[in-house]
């Protein structure tokens, strides 16, 4: 008796979660998976119509085949230079220097700022014909491209803008580094090891559980990216499809061209994608990080 | 015991993943949830106050007229609230379908030539029943009540009479020495006039957008060359009217006449406040004829109105057709009030000379008397506009693609591989085809 006391005490406290979870998050999912098998165009009752999204979407999509390719060029730019970049700043940042805590949140702002459309707003200004980055280059006497108007270069302004957004990923890797031992290094400088083997030797290894947490979050992150193409491009996914993100293209199905059947379906393969890449990680994970704490 | 709790942390990953991911981009699903919910919520009034929601879309200077005709609505009908829900055009309909599926649109809801699509899904309420008694559209032109009447029921009024056209830049023309278009000009003039613009005004000046990827651009020139983009579940062009279509503004732009490819993505002339015909730097766009009030305000500059060119089979004109539907929700819960101010706008005088010619020429004929005696500059050109396309268009009953939004977008992209040498004008004209062809079988089998 006194067990079921102890239980309902922590199934009470799981509650709110437990039903957010099943509202918010499980119902829809579900629903999704109906609507992924029916014609629905927002307006009147779903009907069914069996695989036929799933085989429109394999078959008979050359946008979808589009979006796929732009997404992972996305995905497989940004978050490997993303996670360099905060890597860096973050070891930059844990040389123990003055004013520690004013530089790390002064890094930290972008981020905060993240994912609103304020920021793709700016970031659209600043790569304008006219923007700021091209009037630094014209100082050089370079006469940039139009970035975001260009199908060759749009991509790259919002990778920029990713690799840009990299705060929360060097917090982490900074909580990262805090936790190797000094120890380490100071035998390595005894053994006269030089900087970079020390990076090679100690840093890295030991930070292989936080680049682990790091690539796996940032790489979710990155499949779902939405708000910055949506601004950049005025919600056209262009020019010739060029920023047309998956998520983009599965907002337009959805809410502008009213497939919502079909966008369900859409997200039903996003999920697929996202859970083989991550599962690759998984799987793979048990050959290159490394505990230090003997978990293995 | 490795393996268990790799999967288990592999699990918590995707339950995470999850749980983001239905907060964006699949929140789809529980519309039909919500929508027995709102219904509950909008009886807030327990009859006194009545508040009403109303959306549009336009400009700053649209926005100011609409929300004084309200106030003024208000003062006349105490215990009558109506909040305004307005924006650009950009995202409009993606959240007015958004909130038609969630059961909680506005009650009265701003429309255009898309009103059918609206009919269909049984979103609009029937108005007939408030005909003659409270609404008053006996002096309205028959053909605007007819633009709005499907299956004899009433399901919208016209707020005023538009069609899209050519906006020019008349103090260009003007600069570079060249009369400004009449309604005779033809395809060939143009072209010269464009070069012309683009020549004589230097660097950086251009002769006209590029309007290769322009709906209602390419259905008057089909128009002027005996061809239609659609009649009853059909297209009525092929594949090579398109081809000399896009060859046209090609040539144009390879002489350096038309805005270039990424200089019209970075400033599309539909946003007024990006438009380079309002900074003097292109003479010609298409538009709504009634924009150009919100146009010719954030400019110096004279601002006119055409028709576009004639081609061989004479005028390809789209007769001006209703520009916006003023039209109720379906599910609005007092649709006697939604009647009454649906009439107010279109038939007080003093709602009329507040909006004056914003969403075109008003319908009410005794309105467009109060107007003519006291029209500013702007209104002439538009009035001479609307007589003069009344005078020449033919006489041909418009039908709208369906899918609409997904023909504008197959146009647009089609338009940017050719104008950035992404493909051939040949090979883009037959995947254009192809997917054309797709659409209108979609459109059938809905």
């Amino acid at each position: 008796m006194q067990k079921y006391k102890t239980y309902a005490a922590g199934y009470l406290f799981l509650l709110p979660w437990f039903i957010g979870f099943i509202f918010l998050y499980l119902s829809p999912i579900i629903a999704s998976l109906y609507l992924s098998f029916t014609r629905y165009d927002l307006l009147s009752a779903p009907q069914w119509i069996g695989f036929d999204n799933y085989k429109t979407m394999f078959t008979d999509d050359y946008r979808l085949g589009d979006s796929i390719k732009v997404t992972f060029k996305y995905v497989l730019l940004s978050v490997p230079f993303r996670l360099a970049f905060a890597l860096g700043l973050a070891m930059l940042l844990n040389q123990g220097m003055k004013f520690l805590g004013l530089y790390r949140t002064i890094y930290y702002i972008p981020s905060l700022l993240g994912g609103s459309v304020a920021i793709s707003v700016l970031w659209k200004q600043v790569f304008d014909k006219e923007g700021l980055y091209n009037q630094g280059l014209s100082l050089l006497g370079i006469d940039g491209p139009n970035w975001i108007a260009d199908p060759h270069y749009a991509i790259f302004s919002l990778i920029g803008l990713s690799v840009w957004q990299f705060g929360s990923v060097m917090i982490i890797f900074l909580a990262g580094l805090k936790q190797i031992p000094q120890e380490l290094y100071e035998a390595a400088t005894v053994d006269g090891a030089s900087i970079f083997r020390k990076f090679a030797r100690i840093t890295l290894p030991l930070l292989t559980p936080v680049i682990f947490f790091n690539l796996t979050i940032t790489l979710i992150q990155s499949f779902q990216t939405f708000t910055k193409a949506f601004i950049i491009s005025g919600g056209s996914g262009g020019p010739i499809n060029s920023t047309l993100l998956y998520s983009l293209y599965l907002y337009i199905k959805g809410f502008t061209f009213l497939d919502m059947g079909y966008a369900s379906a859409m997200a039903w393969l996003l999920l697929i994608i996202i859970a083989a890449f991550t599962g690759v990680l998984f799987l793979t994970s048990r050959y290159w990080v490394y505990y230090s704490d003997g978990r293995d | 015991m490795l393996k268990k709790k790799t999967i288990a942390m592999y699990m918590l990953t995707l339950v995470l993943f999850l749980a983001a991911c239905s907060n964006g981009a699949s929140n789809e699903p529980d519309k039909e949830g919500a929508a027995s919910q709102a219904t509950g919520e909008a009886t807030t009034d327990d009859g006194k106050e009545i508040e009403l929601r109303m959306s549009w879309w336009g400009a700053d200077e649209r926005h100011e007229k609409t929300l004084k005709v309200i106030e003024l609505f208000e003062q006349k009908n105490p215990g009558v609230k109506i909040t305004g829900e307005y924006s650009g055009f950009d995202g409009y309909l993606d959240k007015l379908n958004t909130q038609i599926a969630a059961g909680n649109a506005p009650d009265l809801i701003q429309l255009g030539g898309n009103i059918k699509e609206y009919v269909d899904k049984n979103a609009l309420l029937d108005l007939t029943p408030y005909v003659g008694d409270i609404l008053h559209v006996d002096d309205f032109n028959g053909g605007l009540v007819k633009a709005a009447t499907f299956n004899d029921k009433l399901y919208g009024v016209t707020l005023g009479v538009s069609s899209t056209t050519l906006m020019y830049n008349a103090s260009m023309f003007e600069k570079a020495g060249l009369p400004v278009p009449n309604e005779n000009w033809t395809y060939d003039d143009f072209k010269a006039d464009v070069i012309q613009i683009a020549e004589k005004l230097g660097k950086g000046h251009y002769g006209s957008y590029d309007l290769s990827s322009d709906a209602a651009s390419l259905g008057s020139y089909l128009g002027s060359v005996g061809k239609e983009l659609y009649r009853d579940g059909e297209r009525h062009f092929d594949k090579q009217e398109m081809i000399d279509w896009f060859s046209m503004w090609d040539e144009l732009r390879k002489a350096g006449a038309i805005v270039p490819a990424d200089v019209q993505v970075a400033s599309p002339p539909t946003a007024v406040d990006k438009s380079l015909v309002v900074k003097g730097e292109v003479a010609i766009q298409s538009a709504s004829a009634s924009q150009i009030f919100g146009f010719q305000e954030l400019t110096q500059d004279q601002l006119g109105l055409t028709v576009y060119p004639n081609g061989p089979a004479g005028s390809g004109m789209i007769p001006p057709i209703s520009g916006q539907f003023i039209t109720s929700y379906e599910g609005t819960k007092h649709p006697e009030m939604v009647a009454k101010f649906i009439d107010f706008m279109v038939n007080d005088p003093e709602a009329g000379v507040i909006l004056g010619s914003t969403r075109g020429v008003p319908p009410a004929a005794k309105i467009r008397d109060v107007l003519a005696a006291q029209s500013t500059p702007v209104d002439k050109v538009l009035y001479d506009y609307i007589s003069l396309v009344s005078n020449t268009a033919p006489a041909v009953d418009y039908q709208q693609f369906p899918l609409d939004n997904e023909f504008t977008k197959l146009l647009q992209l089609t338009s940017e591989k050719i104008a950035f040498n992404a493909n051939s004008i040949e090979s883009s004209v037959d995947e254009f085809m192809t997917e054309t062809d797709k659409l209108l079988a979609k459109a059938k089998a809905q």
